[in-house]
């Protein structure tokens, strides 16, 4: 069966495709990458469908051995990519041949790279989807992180023509991004200053963060009367504040309900910027309405469509 | 206090927001909450891609560029005005084994304690009402339930645990829950269960629903050893009825 093997598989390498959808109600968050847009271009790049599973790894990629030949293409995070020890572009698409070793170094900038493979990664899906779910033990392999000596199985390569992205688009992990925030569901339970706080001075990454959430520190964010609420749903990018004053936005594995105010929700074209920013950067909160997110949206889906000529096949 | 005369819709970025029916815990809200839930499924409500109900509100995941909020909110304002607990179908009750005390309820004494009975004595309690569960979740599977007799109400612990063992039956305040995978936990855990509220590795991996009714039932530790290895074998099928 066509696979690849993992020789070594970074601290922190998952299967994921873009999650599954109506588990939340039973406390099962969607998982899937943290960084949308890098990972759906990687699978563009490759003549993947969108929903295809690949790879997010951590920091560290992994050093994988193909058993027959591909097109993958590596995205997100600034991790240098070797071929047999020769260097590979990232976000453009490249052949392996049989028994070759591909390489994902340690990111200069950015936290999460993605490996897509044509034809993706065949785990079976838990759930109908294959992301893997840490926490839970459910979904990619086992449930859990990668290791050495694993094998995946690939699915067949659909042969669609690789590609390119265009260079404008490639992100530059190494600024301090601005991502949007749509205010409430409890915003009424923050002050004039509190809110203030959020939009005024940046936050710093920490180093508690994680899947599930980005812990971050900075500026105070003041209550009006205190930060427990009747629990209730999380969504994603839910920016809780709890009794420090300090906001967590909650990410791809996040708890399905909670019981501290959310003063607002990072935008979901904006969930990708924050999953990079790595523990010691900062980052900005802006506030937009949500007519505003919708056309932001629109925009970001239209420059996604831009970004890669599709394949032709 | 209790149901809102008009459910407040609140954002929660592009592509969530959250119907809230009501400012307190009470079963009355929460079955609107439910019933709500059940009423987007059944008219299958376009637009809508994901819900999750939680005590007093509902958080609807939409798809902007099929519903705008407008439209959305629209529609849902009238389903608020249908959704009532009767449109639901029957409750089930699962009936879930415990051993109480024992190696496995780790505070059962120091609870009975508190609350000022012999350990046997709140177990039985515990054992002896059926439970509501408003909804699954912060973990995979866990529920939030009352129903606790007067008698057992006990504020959480001081200092939460690290580490609880999944299928812990717990108490804290009026609430009671079963821990679902190791987690965290602030509750008094008087016993556990052999049954799995999530099983990743099975086809439906979750054991209880929102709307379900619990009843426990005191198991000895030895049957506790039994049930858990026909757990463990996929041959136990947990006990339920619809009401």
């Amino acid at each position: 069966m066509p696979s690849v093997l993992i020789h070594d598989a970074g601290p922190q390498t998952t299967v994921q495709d873009l999650g599954r959808r109506g588990s939340l109600r039973v406390g099962i968050p969607p998982s899937g990458p943290m960084d949308r847009e890098a990972f759906l271009l990687a699978n563009r790049l490759v003549g993947n469908a969108d929903d295809a599973a690949g790879l997010e790894c951590t920091l560290i990629g992994p050093r994988i051995e193909f058993a027959d030949e591909r097109w993958v293409a590596v995205t997100g995070a600034d991790m240098p990519v070797t071929l047999n020890g020769a260097a590979m572009p990232r976000w453009a698409a490249f052949e392996v041949e049989a028994g070759e070793v591909l390489r994902l170094g340690p990111a200069a900038s950015g936290v999460r790279g993605y490996l897509a493979v044509s034809g993706g990664i065949d785990t079976p899906p838990a759930l109908g989807s294959r992301a893997t779910y840490l926490r839970g033990q459910l979904g990619g392999l086992e449930g859990r992180a990668l290791r050495k000596g694993d094998c995946l199985p690939l699915g067949p390569a659909s042969g669609g023509a690789p590609a390119e992205v265009h260079e404008e688009i490639i992100p530059d992990y190494t600024v301090e991004p601005t991502v949007r925030v749509v205010l409430g569901p409890q915003d009424d339970r923050f002050t004039k200053r509190g809110i203030a706080a959020l939009f005024d001075a940046p936050y710093e990454m920490t180093s508690q963060s994680d899947r599930m959430g980005a812990r971050l520190r900075g500026e105070r964010i003041e209550h009006t009367r205190g930060h427990d609420i009747i629990s209730d749903g999380v969504a994603l990018g839910g920016i809780q504040v709890v009794g420090d004053g300090q906001p967590i936005v909650l990410l791809a594995d996040r708890q399905s309900t909670g019981g501290y105010t959310k003063i607002g929700t990072v935008c979901s074209f904006d969930i990708g910027r924050v999953a990079q920013v790595k523990p010691g950067q900062r980052l900005r909160f802006r506030r937009v309405t949500v007519a505003e997110a919708h056309e932001f949206l629109r925009a970001y889906r239209r420059e996604l469509d831009d970004a890669i000529p599709f394949p032709s096949a | 206090m209790g149901i809102y005369a008009e459910p407040r819709f609140l954002p929660c970025g592009d592509l969530a927001l959250s119907v809230e029916l009501g400012d307190d815990i009470n079963r009355e809200v929460n079955a609107r909450v439910l019933a709500l839930e059940y009423l987007i499924q059944q008219k299958a409500l376009g637009g809508v891609t994901e819900t999750l109900p939680s005590y007093r509100s509902l958080l609807v995941y939409y798809d902007p560029f099929t519903v705008g909020w407008d439209e959305l909110t629209k529609s849902l304002r009238a389903l608020c005005r249908e959704a009532r607990p009767e449109v639901l179908p029957p409750a089930r009750t699962v009936e879930i084994p415990c051993c109480y005390g024992e190696d496995l309820g780790f505070e059962l004494a120091a609870a009975a304690k508190k609350i000022g009975l012999p350990p046997d004595d709140v177990a039985r309690l515990h054992a002896s009402t059926d439970y509501y569960v408003y909804f699954v979740g912060f973990t995979p599977g866990l529920p939030y339930m009352t129903g606790m007799p007067d008698r057992l109400e006990i504020p959480r612990l001081d200092q939460p645990r690290t580490k609880t063992p999944p299928g812990s039956v717990a108490i804290g305040g009026i609430q009671c829950c079963i821990y679902s995978v190791e987690s965290p936990g602030g509750f008094w855990v008087l016993g556990r269960t052999p049954l799995r509220l999530y099983d990743p590795s099975a086809a439906d991996p979750i054991l209880l629903r929102a709307g379900d009714h619990v009843r426990f039932r005191m198991i000895s530790r030895a049957e506790y050893d039994t049930i858990a290895g026909a757990v463990a074998e996929g041959t136990y099928t947990p006990r339920m009825e619809r009401a």
